[in-house]
């Protein structure tokens, strides 16, 4: 029986009641006996034990206890014989109770003992599932932060300026090309990368620098199972006095074993990015086959997976960092390439269809 | 660009079996990305980066062959004798806008036989990826194929005047291209014309009208050095990108026009019978010098992590053709090849060393962190709402950012106007979205069709509004929602539906997670596609912060959703803002709490929240909680009225309560709420 104050439990309410009150209320112990008899008679397992004996006999309210307590309010010359019956009752009482222990004690026992079907199913308790995307954007901030890198919230809404001009491609030029670009008008675009945030990082701070961004990004590609015109980057700076070549190389290295396993092999290749030179097209050890070769590399045991290089010092010097001074490297990596390498995602839909099937396979 | 390896040992000897040459090549820098086969002819498919202009021809690649295997390159023979004694043929070229066409040379020749060329030059055509026309086009592509230089054939009769004029095009004219379009030019466009009207657009195609016919027998050869970036604006507001024209906006070799021209002279001599009728003609009134740069080996080293012997820089440049001259002890002036538009600062020296010294034996360094790692504000927040609604069971949606004129105008947001990118990839994506409910909404409704009725999504994401100015403006919006059923089916207990209360107590753990207790709820009309019934407005102090219910019917059924669908939208921004703020222990209570319940009947129509402000307003400081614990409406009460079980919890931290005060407390909340608000007791 659940303690719920002011819920009637056998035919009487149970908050505070004085004892005066209990004794006119029956005006008589039989009264009282008699209904500890009809009580007693209902008990049939522990709980319900427990509960008779406390609304007799518990100590702040059991209605024994209470009208003892409360002797003084009766008159004088009643409380003797009050007290004594009120007593005997108690006494009876609680040797009726103690009797019935020891069965009631078995009896829950017993049922305490019943098999339960262990095979049965669980509560079902469903967790959500956090998108793959951004378990692997959060995984990657930490490995950044974790050598020192501060993390940038930039907008999508980015100034011609910022995604373009500053990182050495200026209006006219070709590198523009593969960066189909979404406008709002003359000055404002959808973001096509997040590389902004190396001029954002070098407004905003002096050398050493170190610094990410990661986020949506934006290019004209029609939406089918291999592109989509928004998907997720992360692009990373450090300017600091003499970054070398090589250390662009041992971070590299750092993170791609972090993130893709510390048997990750890598190889750099010249390749084309208007804002760093020399610039670097990055392979890594063909995750499916570990670079012995399979369809998924085309036999060639490497994956390209990111764009990298030293910073180049135009885009140092607009922003203001004496290249004579400062070097630095910079990369940029699509997150949701690599959640289509790493899962084995054949269709890049699947990561904006929200289909709790796919989800929750992450 | 498709490289034929048989054409490239024209120029360079290979030893190399296809395979190996795509290995080092790419290694080098030069991407190559398949190989296949035409003619039998083993095909390398180069992906060319738009800095190296020069790489878009057979000898352009077989130069990085010579230099890479350290073989010598073979250059074709051209034509020696371009200026002739006996002129038969007057023409002139004038060039009115230099600042376009730094350079224009042209050539004439007569006697020419325009017919097919021979099979040899067709299969490397085919091979390149081009159809064969007739000699004279054909001999003008594979010129460009093999030295990269876009030339241009005349009709030389069809020149009206005789001459070649080149300058910007008059706004609003018309010139129908090779191709039969017809196309509008403007004022900027620089145009080739014969004195009487246009006859080519410079660098991007040719004219119709001057087109090389079976009856031509005497064309003018042009070969030009145009201004990239004016090419570049042409193609793309004509939306025309040619061979010519993605050469000459990447970047095409100005010293290389006289030996394009020649090269083509040399070809129609051989094998379409013309004989140069005119001396050629060198119009260049933007002379322009090679690029020269100093380089330290210093620099070459510090940038690389690697000491770089000079004489491996020495030998490096020189292969490709930069020459070196020694200033002082480990620097030298580097004068570029003209063919080389990449090269500006030392830096794009430095990358022809490293990619010739292999990036593969750069040792492999890592640098001391100098920094703190520093994670952004924004984002440990977004990762701990993550986490949250995670925990409570919803998984996390991402839609695309963009939105139909339907989504803005049935799902109106509070504040501001939608933006809309100006080259929309198709018409249900033109404007950017300013809410995600309709996104939440179709993801639903896609997981229903899958039939999976039980739905509870998330999203964190951007929605945009004009901004002032009219600039786009971005801001984090949180998106929630809730449909179907509480748990799984299960065996242990019924079904329950998910309803407004569940969506209201999982914001109301979000908003504990981040500690912000000063939230509440209130009912609105201010938001359509809610239904009126339940439409609730989020505050956070006096601050509204987001809006949730269920969605207004008319919307449900549009959406095809059938089922009862629970949405919150949250402004992110906002919520951030009262995050977590610095936490006060207090000590633990010595004393026990203690609860009592009761029960009142009350108006349908009196709002929950004042009768906990009533009651908390009574300066009970012992109180410590308030909880609604059951409701119940229905025939044992009247009509109109509703019976609320009321869970107290009372602490004093200095004293144990006894029971006299608690029963006080009691009191005055049960006469409070007889008195204030009629309330009738049950069961005290």
């Amino acid at each position: 029986m659940p303690a719920t104050p002011g819920v009637a439990v056998f035919g009487v309410p149970r908050t505070p009641v004085s004892g005066y009150e209990v004794v006119r209320m029956n005006e008589s112990i039989d009264t009282l006996r008699q209904e500890f008899e009809q009580d007693f008679a209902a008990i049939s397992d522990m709980e319900t034990w427990k509960s008779v004996r406390d609304r007799y006999l518990a100590r702040d309210s059991g209605v024994i206890t209470t009208a003892l307590k409360k002797l003084r309010d009766i008159p004088k010359e009643d409380r003797p014989a009050f007290g004594q019956a009120m007593n005997r009752l108690r006494t009876f009482v609680e040797e009726r109770l103690q009797e019935k222990f020891a069965a009631v004690r078995d009896a829950d026992l017993a049922s305490k003992l019943q098999k339960t079907d262990v095979t049965r199913p669980g509560f079902p308790i469903s967790l959500g599932a956090v998108h793959p995307i951004k378990q692997l954007q959060k995984e990657i901030e930490q490995i950044f932060v974790s050598m020192g890198f501060q993390v940038f919230d930039l907008p999508e809404i980015e100034k011609d300026y910022y995604n373009f001009e500053a990182l050495n491609m200026p209006r006219n030029h070709p590198a523009r090309d593969a960066q189909d670009t979404f406008y709002f008008d003359q000055t404002n675009l959808l973001r096509t990368h997040c590389s902004a945030v190396q001029v954002h990082s070098m407004e905003a701070m002096k050398p050493p620098i170190r610094a990410i961004s990661t986020g949506k990004v934006y290019r004209r590609d029609p939406f089918d199972a291999t592109h989509s015109p928004m998907f997720y980057q992360v692009d990373v700076i450090v300017v600091e006095e003499g970054i070398t070549m090589g250390d662009l190389k041992g971070m590299l290295d750092a993170f791609l074993k972090r993130l893709f396993g510390p048997g990750t092999l890598m190889r750099l290749r010249p390749g084309f990015f208007p804002f760093v030179e020399p610039g670097a097209e990055v392979d890594i050890s063909c995750i499916f086959c570990s670079g012995r070769g399979c369809a998924k590399c085309k036999q060639s045991g490497w994956i390209e997976i990111l764009g990298a290089g030293m910073v180049h010092p135009k885009v140092l010097r607009m922003s203001n960092i004496d290249d004579s001074r400062y070097s630095g490297f910079a990369w940029g990596m699509g997150i949701d390439r690599v959640a289509i390498l790493k899962y084995g995602v054949d269709d890049i839909r699947l990561f904006f269809d929200n289909d709790l099937r796919f989800l929750r396979q992450f | 660009m498709k490289i034929s390896i048989e054409w490239l040992r024209d120029y360079v000897d290979i030893n190399e079996s296809p395979e190996k040459l795509k290995e080092d090549l790419s290694m080098a820098g030069l991407l190559v990305e398949g190989l296949t086969e035409i003619h039998g002819n083993a095909v390398l498919e180069v992906e060319v980066t738009s800095n190296r202009p020069d790489c878009l021809s057979q000898i352009g690649v077989a130069r990085e062959v010579a230099a890479l295997y350290r073989r010598p390159l073979r250059l074709p023979p051209v034509q020696e004798q371009l200026w002739i004694s006996q002129e038969r043929v007057p023409y002139d070229v004038e060039i009115n806008d230099p600042d376009l066409c730094p350079r224009y040379v042209a050539v004439v020749i007569d006697g020419i036989t325009v017919g097919p060329s021979p099979q040899w030059m067709q299969r490397r055509l085919e091979a390149a990826g081009m159809r064969p026309l007739n000699n004279v086009v054909d001999i003008t592509n594979y010129v460009l194929i093999e030295m990269g230089h876009p030339l241009h054939a005349f009709d030389f009769d069809v020149l009206r005047r005789g001459k070649i004029v080149v300058a910007r095009a008059l706004q609003g004219d018309v010139m129908r291209t090779l191709d039969g379009v017809d196309r509008t030019l403007d004022g900027e466009m620089l145009m080739i014309n014969d004195g009487e009207g246009p006859v080519a657009i410079a660098g991007v195609m040719g004219g119709l009208h001057s087109e090389i016919s079976t009856s031509t027998s005497r064309v003018l050869i042009e070969s030009a050095y145009f201004q990239p970036a004016s090419i570049r604006r042409t193609s793309k507001k004509l939306g025309l990108s040619t061979e010519a024209s993605y050469r000459f906006e990447r970047g095409a070799d100005w010293d290389n026009t006289i030996r394009a021209a020649a090269r083509a002279c040399r070809l129609i001599e051989e094998l379409a019978g013309g004989r140069i009728a005119g001396s050629i003609k060198d119009v260049y009134p933007g002379r322009k010098d090679p690029v020269r740069i100093l380089l330290h080996r210093r620099n070459v080293s510090a940038l690389l992590g690697v000491e770089v012997a000079a004489e491996f820089i020495e030998s490096t440049l020189q292969r490709l053709d930069f020459r070196l001259e020694k200033k002082g002890e480990d620097a030298w002036q580097v004068t570029c090849p003209t063919y080389r538009a990449d090269m500006e600062l030392e830096a794009d020296l430095i990358e022809e060393v490293a990619r010739f010294y292999g990036y593969q034996n750069i040792p492999v360094t890592l640098p001391p962190s100098k920094t703190p790692g520093v994670h952004s504000p924004v984002y440990v927040i977004e990762n701990r709402v993550r986490d949250i609604l995670a925990g409570q069971g919803y998984s996390e949606a991402v839609n695309l950012s963009f939105a139909s004129d339907a989504d803005h105008t049935e799902f109106t947001p509070l504040e501001g106007e939608r933006v809309a990118v100006s080259n929309p990839l198709t018409e249900d994506t033109r404007f950017m979205r300013t809410t995600v409910t309709p996104g939440l909404l179709r993801s639903a409704r896609r997981n229903f069709n899958y039939g999976q009725r039980r739905v509870w999504l998330f999203e964190i994401g951007k929605v945009y509004a004009a901004g002032p100015d009219a600039i786009p403006v971005e801001h984090t919006t949180l998106g929630v929602l809730g449909t179907g059923s509480v748990a799984e089916r299960n065996w242990i207990s019924p079904a329950e539906s998910y309803t407004y209360f569940h969506l209201k107590g999982t914001l109301s753990a979000l908003f504990q997670g981040l500690r912000i207790d000063s939230f509440g709820f209130e009912p609105t009309d201010r938001v359509a596609w809610l239904n009126p019934a339940d439409a609730t407005l989020i505050t956070i102090g006096e601050e509204a912060v987001g809006v949730c219910g269920s969605l207004a019917p008319a919307i449900e059924e549009k959406y095809k959703l059938k089922q009862p669908v629970y949405v919150a939208e949250i402004d992110f921004e906002r919520i951030s803002h009262h995050a977590f703020p610095p936490v006060q222990y207090r000590s633990l209570p010595k004393y026990p709490a203690v609860e009592r319940d009761i029960s009142i009947v009350v108006s349908r129509e009196l709002p929950y929240k004042k009768i906990c402000e009533g009651i908390r307003g009574l300066g009970i400081s012992e109180l410590l909680e308030l909880e609604l614990v059951d409701v119940y409406e229905g025939d044992k009460i009247p009509p109109g009225k509703v019976s609320l079980s009321l869970r107290l919890k009372f602490l004093d931290r200095e004293r144990t309560l006894t029971v006299d005060r608690v029963q006080g407390f009691i009191d005055t909340v049960t006469s409070y709420l007889i008195n204030n608000h009629n309330a009738g007791l049950r069961s005290i």
